[in-house]
């Protein structure tokens, strides 16, 4: 033990996910050329999505958006040793209780309400979604694992009816070859955008972010409730013992992901997407939790890693459209890049 | 057999070892005597291969012996039983044997044939058709000591295996290990009981402070020599009670405070005629049946009054872990009622109890007491967090202080307030248990279950006088302990628990001791 402490750190924290990165973009350059597109080409057309113009650096930053809510609702409850793998449907119910609100009553409402009470509305159904799965731990020793999981395929499959049935959210039906998915939400109810730039999409949703970041770091690092979390998640039985509610404490942190959750739903709905189809999520619930795992705790590496995430997905696209390679080696490429840096990680932890 | 030669080893700051020499030789029984700290566990460590020596040699056979891991060791013919023990509680022994060593197709009859053989060469008692967990640790450790013998190992370390025994069950431990140096193997065995020592050991050699201070034959030891060196100053310098806890003690005399009470049964001491509202305690009752169904606790009635010590006597797993649950708060009861103070506290949860002015010192400190990787200061306050906040956010600095003031009055050493707790030794673990039990106020009633388990004697001492300082300040106290000695000394008045029932009560008189013994295997007075 002391023999392996005594050796010099290998590397700064921060150097080895860029190595990591790095070594993961490198191997998928090698699959692009292996799919018979242009490396070259695809590069060009990876940096485009991502870098090229104000579309894509805000579009990127957008995506980044979600994921962080995401994973800082993961690692908040992961804090508590619980680990919520519900994104994607608190994502789904945050969506819909965000385009429902929209197209039902919220346009009316006087100043910023317009926007606020979608979001708000599907912080609560986010935060639902995410009591359920604590509940049924604290009362019945469901394993949350199971249970968020579960929550999720749910979740999914009521964004699909929801957009199936005109009782609900879709668009009135007028002839055999009306989609089904929702109106667009009303112009008022849609998330501002902050820059003049007429060509940025980028959105208020971005400090909605950085403010959530922000009182999950305070929170874990410098609040009582983060020594609380921390305590149920190493040693139930002592921290019970020593006057914390555990169970409460569960119920309570599962809800506060369930609602980054849903609000990152709604701030998907209302940001850029304002029409709700079936499958809007789009694995940002599960990329999110990939977020939350790889920043290993630290708020500030859930942002980096949603950056990270959500520039890599906005090259991918662009690598896709542009350049013609098959989506499935975007989809590796981030996989790879995944397993690299978890990897790292592990050696990390070897050493230390 | 096996020699050491000038072994040194260091912890970052801490020198756990300071040029230990030491030889064993084939057949005998060596003991390793000190105080929690003085090194021992390390050295057992360094000889089972879990730690290398920062300096100094180790020869097996006079061949240089340098394990890189347990597995060299194991191969060596040495084999270790640790403090915590390492069996799957779900299986029986013979399936918990086949996990380890043995390879390909299980053998499971003649395995069982084996351990059947080792049980009968050594006396060794233990029910074969049992799964782990439902055995006593007693017989727990003896499927660890088979476990051992069935490597037929040349050199048994035991590190502080009688720690965790109920008496009666110390003496057949020590007679195992006299079989086993008979059959020409060596033993070590680490304790910090004299009394052990003198009817076990061939010779013993005594740390202290990482250092081997004495190492003599037994023939020609004298046992106050033994103590002067394990504790650093002289026997009739020592306090009662840590003369008590080194098991050295002669007929203790009674508890000043104790009460005269005859020795007398009361199975069916009626709470109604007795029970008073000032009463610091009353178990009105109590049952508990576990998951399985099997009753625990049956009926337990317990009147503590305040400004009186009561020690429950018992083999450990008679229902006690069981009442301390109910008591802590972390169990409901099945049946009974429990008051503190005249407040009506069944099955209520931990913070209502604490509020009651309740303070409990659990058995099981790594389970329930303390949570290892946060620091000292968190677990002191883990409660009572809402009093170090300002704006949501936690004044770190104000907690620390208050910490270190809580460690300074309870005197709990360690590298600060901010240290990991699991990196305090167990004996300061406990002080800051007590420290942040007692600051309960006003404490009317405190369970103190197993206090001093595993404490050096130091501790010991410090354990008893803040018992004795929160009776004497009015609250009631339940001491429950497997250890009589302990009871004898620090007790007012003695129950003696059996099979989840208060079967006797009886005077904290040295009187008494065959008759609550008696008591405590089953045997009605």
């Amino acid at each position: 033990m002391s023999r392996l402490a005594a050796r010099p750190a290998l590397a700064p924290a921060a150097v080895i996910p860029v190595a990591a990165t790095a070594a993961g973009l490198l191997l998928g350059a090698g699959l692009v050329a292996a799919s018979g597109a242009s490396v070259g080409e695809a590069i060009g057309a990876f940096w485009e999505g991502m870098f090229g113009s104000t579309f894509a650096v805000g579009a990127s930053i957008n995506r980044a958006v979600a994921l962080t809510l995401v994973g800082l609702g993961f690692i908040l409850a992961n804090r508590a040793n619980l680990t919520n793998v519900g994104g994607e449907g608190q994502l789904a119910v945050g969506g819909i209780a965000s385009t429902a609100l929209a197209l039902h009553g919220a346009e009316r409402l006087p100043l910023g309400l317009a926007v606020a009470a979608p979001l708000a509305g599907a912080a609560l159904a986010g935060a639902l979604w995410g009591a359920l799965a604590g509940a049924l731990k604290v009362r019945r020793g469901t394993n949350e694992v199971i249970s968020t999981l579960l929550l999720s395929f749910i979740g999914l499959l009521m964004v699909y009816w929801a957009v199936q049935s005109e009782d609900l959210l879709r668009q009135p039906v007028t002839s055999a070859a009306t989609l089904p998915e929702s109106l667009e939400i009303p112009a008022r109810t849609k998330l501002p955008t902050i820059l003049a730039d007429p060509s940025s999409p980028l959105h208020i949703g971005v400090l909605i972010a950085a403010l959530a970041s922000l009182g999950v770091g305070l929170t874990l690092g410098k609040s009582a409730s983060g020594v609380r979390l921390r305590a149920v998640g190493l040693n139930e039985l002592a921290a019970r013992r020593a006057g914390i509610r555990d169970g409460r404490l569960v119920v309570a942190v599962l809800a506060v992901a369930g609602a980054f959750g849903g609000v990152a739903g709604a701030i998907m709905m209302q940001g850029e997407l304002w029409i709700l189809k079936a499958g809007f999520t789009s694995g940002y619930g599960f990329d999110g939790l990939v977020v939350g795992l790889l920043a290993r705790g630290s708020a500030a590496g859930v942002v980096a890693g949603a950056l990270l995430f959500g520039f890599l997905r906005s090259g991918g696209l662009a690598m896709e459209i542009t350049a013609g390679v098959p989506a499935a080696v975007v989809v590796v490429t981030q996989g790879l890049i995944v397993i690299v840096i978890a990897g790292s990680a592990i050696l990390m932890k070897g050493r230390e | 057999m096996l020699e050491l030669h000038g072994i040194t080893k260091r912890f970052g700051a801490v020198t756990a070892l300071d040029d230990v020499s030491l030889s064993v030789r084939a057949g005998e029984v060596h003991c390793l005597l000190g105080e929690n700290g003085a090194g021992k566990s390390t050295l057992c460590n360094v000889v089972f291969g879990v730690h290398a020596p920062d300096a100094g040699a180790m020869r097996l056979d006079d061949r240089p012996f340098r394990p890189s891991g347990p597995a060299d060791a194991l191969a060596a013919g040495i084999v270790m039983v640790h403090q915590h023990f390492s069996l799957v509680p779900t299986m029986t022994p013979v399936e918990n044997l086949m996990l380890g060593p043995l390879r390909g197709r299980l053998r499971r009859d003649e395995v069982a044939a084996r351990v059947r053989g080792l049980m009968k060469d050594y006396h060794l008692e233990v029910d074969l058709a049992r799964p782990v967990g439902d055995m006593s640790v007693g017989e727990r450790q003896r499927v660890e000591i088979v476990k051992c013998l069935i490597r037929e190992p040349r050199l048994l370390v035991l590190d502080e295996p009688t720690a965790v025994l109920p008496p009666e069950e110390i003496g057949a431990l020590l007679a195992i290990c006299r079989r086993v140096a008979a059959g020409g193997r060596a033993v070590i065995l680490v304790t910090h009981k004299l009394a052990e020592i003198a009817s076990v050991a061939d010779r013993t050699t005594v740390l202290r402070a990482g250092r081997a201070v004495e190492s003599v034959e037994m023939a020609r030891a004298d046992m106050r020599s033994l103590v002067r060196s394990m504790v650093g100053r002289d026997i009739v310098l020592l306090d009662r009670t840590m003369a008590a806890t080194l098991g050295v003690a002669t007929a203790a005399a009674p508890h000043s405070t104790a009460l005269p009470l005859p020795a007398r049964e009361c199975p069916t001491s009626s709470p109604e005629t007795a029970r008073r509202p000032e009463d610091a305690l009353v178990l009105d009752g109590v049952s508990f049946r576990d998951a399985a169904g099997t009753l625990r606790l049956d009926g337990v009635t317990v009147i503590v009054r305040p400004g009186e010590i009561v020690g429950m006597a018992g083999v450990e797993g008679n229902g006690q872990s069981e009442l301390g649950m109910i008591l802590g708060g972390l169990a409901r009861p099945s049946g009974g009622r429990v008051f503190v103070d005249g407040r009506e506290l069944t099955g209520r949860p931990p913070t209502e109890i604490t509020a009651a002015g309740v303070g409990i010192i659990p058995e099981d400190r790594q389970a329930v007491a303390c949570i290892g990787p946060m620091s000292v200061a968190e677990n002191l306050f883990l409660g009572r967090l809402g009093r170090f906040t300002r704006f949501g956010l936690l004044r770190r600095r104000a907690l620390t202080a208050a910490a270190a003031e809580l460690m300074r009055r309870f005197d709990v050493r360690g590298s600060g307030p901010d240290a990991p707790i699991a990196q305090l030794s167990g004996g300061n673990q406990q002080k800051a248990v007590l420290a942040r039990e007692l600051s309960v106020e006003p404490l009317a009633f405190l369970l103190a279950a197993q206090p001093t388990r595993g404490l050096d004697v130091g501790a010991v001492a410090a354990v008893y006088d803040h018992i004795r300082a929160a009776r004497d300040r009015g609250a009631g106290i339940l001491l429950i302990s497997s250890e009589l000695d302990e009871l004898l000394t620090v007790a007012d008045r003695i129950l003696v628990i059996y099979r989840g029932r208060i079967i006797g009560e009886m005077a904290a008189e040295p009187g008494n001791r065959e008759a609550i013994g008696a008591l405590m295997s089953g045997h009605a007075a």
